[in-house]
C-alpha cells in the first residue's frame, strides 16, 4: 500500500486559515488501511480544526467526504456537487489523490493533509515498513524476494557493504540488513549461487530516472 | 583586467565556451587556449555539455588556468548531490578558479548514459545559495569552513519558446539574481531587434546581461534550431543568407561576428558558443572587430 502521515496541525491550519469552507476529503483505499486519511481520521481532523477556528473567533465551515478512491476521476466526480459551496479542499489522500484532484477542479485551491510517505507493508499493529520504491524493472527473483532498491540504505546490488552488525544496517540499527536477510533467504530455499551472480549497473530509466512514467495498456485504453 | 574587474567597471566582456575532451587527451584543449590567448577575456568551461560524459570541467578550468585564461567553470544539479558540488567549489578555489556560472543540465533522456540517476539534489537557485553560504565561511549543514572561496557567480537563462516562457524565464533568472548571480548569460541571439525588445525588459535584473552568440554551421543547423526553437528568432532571411553564399561556411562566421558586433552596443559582453569549431574563434572575432 501506499502509506502516508498526517502533517502536523499547525501546518494544516496555515493551509485553510485563509478560507471560510473547506471540503476535507478522505480516502478508502491505502491510507485508510495506514490510519492516516480514512473516514475516521478525516472526523478527527475536522473536529481539530473547528476547534481551533472556533476558540480563534473565526467563522470557519468543514464539509467532510470520504470517496473510494481519490486517485480515480470516477470517483473524483463526486465531489464536483460539494465543491460550489466550497473555497478550498483539504484532502486527506495520498499524492496521487491531491493531484487528481487538482487536476479535475483546477479553479479551486486543493492542500495537502497528508505527508505521503512510501510503499510498503503492515510489519505489525501500528508498524509500517518500506518495501518497495517502483523502480519499474524488478530484482526480487535475484534476490530472495528481498529488495535491495528499498530496503538496503545504500540501494547496493551485489553483496553488503560490511557495515552490519548482527544482522542490523549501521545507518539505523532499528532496520534489518537487506543483504542479511537476502543471504538468509537464499540460504534457506538452497539458491544461494544466486548471490554468486553479479546484477549489472541498474538501469535507472524504468525507475523514472528519464522523466515522469506511464503506462499505456493498448487494449484497455479507449 | 580580469572578468571581475570587467563585469565591475562595466567594460565589454568576451567569452568563449571551450569544452573537455571525451577522454584524456587535452592537447586540443591547450593549443586551442594558445590561439585564444588574448584575444578573448575569459573561457567558459561547460560540464557534460549536452550530457555527454567527458573529463570534467573542473580539470578543464585548471588546464586553462595552467595556460594563462581565466575559466569561468559551469556548476550544475543533475550530476552531484550538494555534498560533491560543495566539495567541488571548494576544490575549484583551491586550485585557482575564480568564476562560477550556475547553469541547468540537459535531461538524463537526452544524455549519452541515459540509464544513469539524475541527483538534483539542489536546483538552480539551491545551488546558488550553497556558494553563498560558502562564501560567507559556512556550509549547506551550517558547520564552519576552514577558509572561505571567492567567487564571481552568474546563472545562465534558458533558451524560452514564446512569450508566456519568457515571462517565467526573467522571473526564474530575477530569481536567481536575487539569490546572488551577479551576472546573466543570455540564450542564443540571432535577431538583434528581439534582443533589444528582451534587454528592454531585463535591464531590471540590474546585473550585468552577458549575450550568447551560436555559431550556425549549416544551413541544416539553422533549419533545425528555427524549427525547434521558434521563439529563437531564426528568420527565413538569415537562413536563405547562408544557403545563397558562395561560401557557406565563412558565411556562417561572418554572422556570427557580425551579431557580436551589433551586441557590443547592446549588452555587457558576448558568449561564443562555437560546439566544436572553437579553431575558428579567430576569424569570427576578425569579422566582430573584436
Amino acid at each position: 500500500m501506499i502509506t502516508a502521515e498526517r502533517k502536523p496541525i499547525e501546518e494544516l491550519i496555515q493551509s485553510v486559515k485563509p478560507y471560510r469552507s473547506i471540503l476535507l476529503a478522505g480516502c478508502n483505499e491505502c491510507v485508510t488501511v495506514c490510519a492516516a486519511g480514512g473516514r475516521k481520521e478525516v472526523g478527527v481532523l475536522a473536529s481539530a480544526l473547528k476547534m481551533h477556528f472556533l476558540k480563534a473567533g473565526k467563522p470557519f465551515e468543514i464539509q467532510e467526504i470520504t470517496l473510494e478512491r481519490q486517485c480515480d476521476p470516477e470517483y473524483v466526480e463526486q465531489l464536483a456537487s460539494n465543491l460550489d459551496q466550497v473555497d478550498a479542499v483539504l484532502s486527506m489522500a495520498c499524492g496521487c489523490g491531491v493531484q487528481e484532484v487538482a487536476r479535475r477542479f483546477h479553479n479551486k485551491p486543493v492542500f495537502p493533509a497528508l505527508n505521503t510517505k512510501f510503499m510498503g507493508a503492515s510489519e505489525r499493529q501500528g508498524v509500517w515498513s518500506e518495501r518497495c520504491q517502483g523502480c519499474g524493472d524488478c530484482v526480487l527473483g535475484y534476490t530472495g524476494g528481498i529488495c535491495p532498491v528499498a530496503r538496503c540504505s545504500k540501494q547496493l546490488f551485489n553483496g553488503p557493504c560490511g557495515g552490519s552488525s548482527n544482522g542490523k544496517c549501521e545507518v539505523d540499527p532499528n532496520v534489518d540488513c537487506a543483504w542479511q536477510l537476502i543471504w538468509d533467504r537464499l540460504k534457506a530455499l538452497g539458491m544461494t549461487e544466486r548471490y554468486e551472480e553479479n546484477l549489472p549497473a541498474k538501469d535507472w530509466r524504468p525507475a523514472g530516472g528519464a522523466g515522469p512514467r506511464r503506462i499505456i495498456r493498448e487494449d484497455m485504453a479507449l | 583586467m580580469s572578468f571581475q574587474e570587467r563585469l565591475s567597471t562595466g567594460e565589454f566582456v568576451i567569452l568563449a565556451e571551450m569544452n573537455t575532451p571525451k577522454g584524456v587527451d587535452t592537447s586540443p584543449l591547450v593549443s586551442l587556449a594558445r590561439r585564444l590567448k588574448g584575444r578573448v577575456d575569459a573561457v567558459t568551461v561547460p560540464d557534460m555539455d549536452n550530457g555527454i560524459m567527458r573529463m570534467s570541467a573542473l580539470a578543464g578550468a585548471v588546464i586553462l588556468n595552467q595556460q594563462g585564461i581565466e575559466p569561468i567553470l559551469h556548476v550544475y544539479c543533475r550530476d552531484r548531490n550538494r555534498m560533491a558540488l560543495q566539495g567541488d567549489i571548494l576544490t575549484a578555489y583551491a586550485l585557482g578558479i575564480q568564476n562560477l556560472v550556475v547553469v541547468d543540465s540537459e535531461d538524463i533522456a537526452n544524455c549519452d548514459h541515459q540509464e544513469t540517476m539524475p541527483v538534483n539534489d539542489l536546483d538552480e537557485l539551491g545551488l546558488i545559495g550553497a556558494i553563498r553560504s560558502l562564501q560567507q565561511g559556512v556550509d549547506l549543514a551550517g558547520l564552519e569552513l576552514n577558509g572561505a572561496p571567492k567567487f564571481v557567480v552568474g546563472c545562465t537563462m534558458a533558451q524560452y519558446a514564446d512569450e508566456q516562457a519568457l515571462e517565467r524565464e526573467l522571473e526564474a533568472t530575477r530569481k536567481k539574481v536575487e539569490g546572488g548571480a551577479e551576472f546573466v548569460v543570455t540564450p542564443a541571439v540571432y535577431d538583434l531587434k528581439l534582443f533589444s525588445s528582451f534587454m528592454d525588459r531585463a535591464e531590471s535584473l540590474g546585473v550585468p546581461i552577458i549575450a550568447t552568440v551560436f555559431l550556425l554551421k549549416s544551413v541544416g543547423s539553422a533549419r533545425y534550431i528555427a524549427n525547434t526553437e521558434p521563439a529563437s528568432g531564426i528568420s527565413e532571411e538569415l537562413i536563405r543568407r547562408i544557403r545563397k553564399a558562395s561560401d557557406r561556411e565563412m558565411e556562417c562566421l561572418r554572422l556570427a561576428g557580425e551579431t557580436a558586433a551589433a551586441l557590443k552596443e547592446l549588452a555587457q559582453g558576448v558568449r561564443f558558443v562555437t560546439l566544436g569549431w572553437e579553431h575558428r574563434l579567430p576569424a569570427i572575432l576578425d569579422y566582430a572587430g573584436l
